[in-house]
């Protein structure tokens, strides 16, 4: 029964970045789903409010405070999750973050910005990966959710560390899933497009205008597909990017929102 | 490390809300294609989630194939409405989609499982055959959703799966017609998206990696599909049932966000090189 295959009883997820936004929301869609939920993230505050919202579901949840950019933190949570709940079903590497303020021009990005951004949004997933691969192993099973971007696949205006290591994200995603097919391991990338978090974010992209579908996306739009890509539904994908962008990245060679005039 | 004690509720528990996003109760479907396996497990899958059906052929004469995934279909979930056609026939295409939308009141789901696979050298193909494989892979496609949006416009929703292939993305000797085909399926699904993604419709594809189907040449047992188990990176071919779980996702409300997308289920095989 398909329905079924869609569900995650049983199953015991890590997710990162997940303190707020599309991390938490991702949480407590796989926990409505049946999943127990180890929630990772720098501020443990955050991750109180995430661990709250899961436990409504009936779901257990640990956290794990955690930075992404030391791999030892990031091996002790994979350690954390076995030792609550004896194996990893599904990891999500989610944590990761744009650039911070203004874009800047190439001369003015300093080495430490860079490696930092690197470390962030690629180092990150994959120490994620490296963390929890023996363990999938042993089980002869696991789901893996890399987090990538529109700016993965295509380039933007000084978007250079963001565009570099989110392009990183998809070819880890790749080579994980031809490296571990053998293992019963599928390892797959979202790559979202614009989800507004706040209002200037809603006002730096005019409301979402420029996008087909005309908005933006909702951040719990984005739960449904991490569980489709953590059930057994989605056993047989593996390598693959699923971009949830509302048409965006269909499109790219003419403005969204106007259409070439028909000249007959 | 904060640890937090479970607190009576066990992972046996069934979860509560667990298909809800999923469902398609109350929705209603056309497969178009629905005398070949793909079509016929987009069929039961779409079935098994709630939604009512009317399948229908790409080729004339198949009556009895039609009949059989009926009744798959009707244990899968409710009994379905048979619409023999052919799907390169304009008349017959539009009858199809107005028999969907009188039947149940409207048009919320089509899926195009069709597809005849073209295998031989380019030299080969004269110029009657190239009509026919352009026919029968793309221009039918175009067809129906040319029809089914006609219908899906008209209500101002709805959601379209167009199912091609890996070949839609790489290059493959002795079919390069075929190849092009696939292809362009996959572009023109990404181009609708884009124009009725104010209207209320979205459109989707899904990729099929070689397919465990009888007629295929990865099951010649020769050289060819012999070194091609090996190439794959699961060594092993696609069961058509496999497609269930992406068409779901993107026929579902789940993905009211997702257009102009193709998820390839393929085991990994667009991944490598």
């Amino acid at each position: 029964m398909i329905l079924d295959s869609l569900k995650l009883d049983g199953k015991v997820a890590i997710i990162t970045g997940a303190g707020r936004g599309l991390g938490r929301a991702m949480a407590v869609k796989m926990a409505e789903m049946g999943a127990d939920i180890v929630a990772a993230a720098r501020t443990q505050a955050q991750l109180d409010e995430t661990a709250d919202a899961v436990k409504k579901t009936g779901r257990k949840c640990i956290v794990v405070p955690t930075d992404v950019t030391v791999s030892a933190q990031v091996n002790a949570l994979a350690d954390a999750t076995v030792r609550q709940f004896g194996k990893i079903d599904i990891l999500v590497n989610n944590a990761g973050g744009g650039d911070g303020g203004r874009p800047k021009q190439l001369p003015e990005i300093t080495d430490d910005e860079w490696r930092r951004g690197i470390d962030t949004n690629l180092s990150s997933q994959f120490y994620g990966c490296r963390a929890v691969i023996p363990q999938m192993v042993k089980q002869n099973r696991g789901k893996i959710i890399n987090i990538a971007s529109g700016y993965g696949l295509r380039g933007g205006k000084q978007n250079f560390m963001y565009a570099c290591a989110k392009g990183g994200v998809v070819q880890l995603t790749r080579s994980m899933a031809l490296s571990y097919a053998q293992f019963n391991i599928q390892t797959n990338c979202i790559v979202p497009g614009f989800f507004p978090h706040n209002e200037a974010a809603m006002e730096r992209f005019k409301g979402g205008k420029f996008i087909p579908l005309g908005r933006g996306g909702e951040d719990s739009e984005l739960g449904p597909l991490a569980v489709f890509l953590a059930s057994d539904a989605s056993n047989h994908i593996n390598g693959e990017l699923v971009v949830i962008d509302g048409g965006g990245l269909a499109g790219g060679i003419a403005p969204t929102g106007v259409s070439p005039e028909n000249t007959n | 490390m904060a640890e937090e004690k479970p607190r009576g509720a066990e992972n046996k528990m069934a979860s509560p809300n667990a298909s809800n996003d999923f469902s398609l109760q109350g929705k209603s479907a056309l497969v178009v294609g629905a005398e070949h396996p793909v079509g016929r497990a987009a069929a039961v899958a779409l079935a098994e989630a709630g939604a009512r059906l009317v399948l229908a052929s790409q080729e004339p004469g198949t009556d009895k194939q039609l009949k059989e995934v009926a009744k798959l279909v009707s244990a899968a979930g409710t009994k379905p409405v048979i619409r023999v056609q052919d799907a390169a026939t304009r008349a017959d295409v539009s009858a199809t989609a107005d028999l969907a939308a009188k039947e149940f009141g409207g048009l919320h789901i089509l899926v195009n499982a069709l597809d005849t696979p073209a295998w031989g050298p380019a030299e080969a193909i004269d110029d009657t055959a190239f009509d026919k494989i352009i026919e029968n892979n793309l221009k039918t496609v175009w067809m129906a959703c040319q029809e089914g949006a006609r219908v899906m416009l008209r209500q101002g929703s709805g959601a379209i799966v167009n199912i091609t292939s890996v070949l839609a993305e790489r290059g493959v000797a002795n079919a390069a017609l075929y190849c092009a085909a696939k292809a362009a399926v996959l572009n023109l699904t990404r181009a609708l998206a884009l124009e009725w993604a104010r209207k209320g419709i979205r459109v989707n594809a899904i990729e099929a990696g070689w397919l465990d189907d009888e007629s295929s040449p990865a099951k010649g047992g020769g050289e060819f599909s012999k070194t091609l188990l090996k190439y794959l990176p699961d060594n092993r071919l696609v069961k058509p049932e496999e497609l269930g779980g992406a068409l779901l996702y993107l026929v579902s409300p789940a993905a009211g966000f997702v257009t102009g997308e193709s998820i390839a289920v393929d085991g990994a095989l667009l991944a490598r090189v």
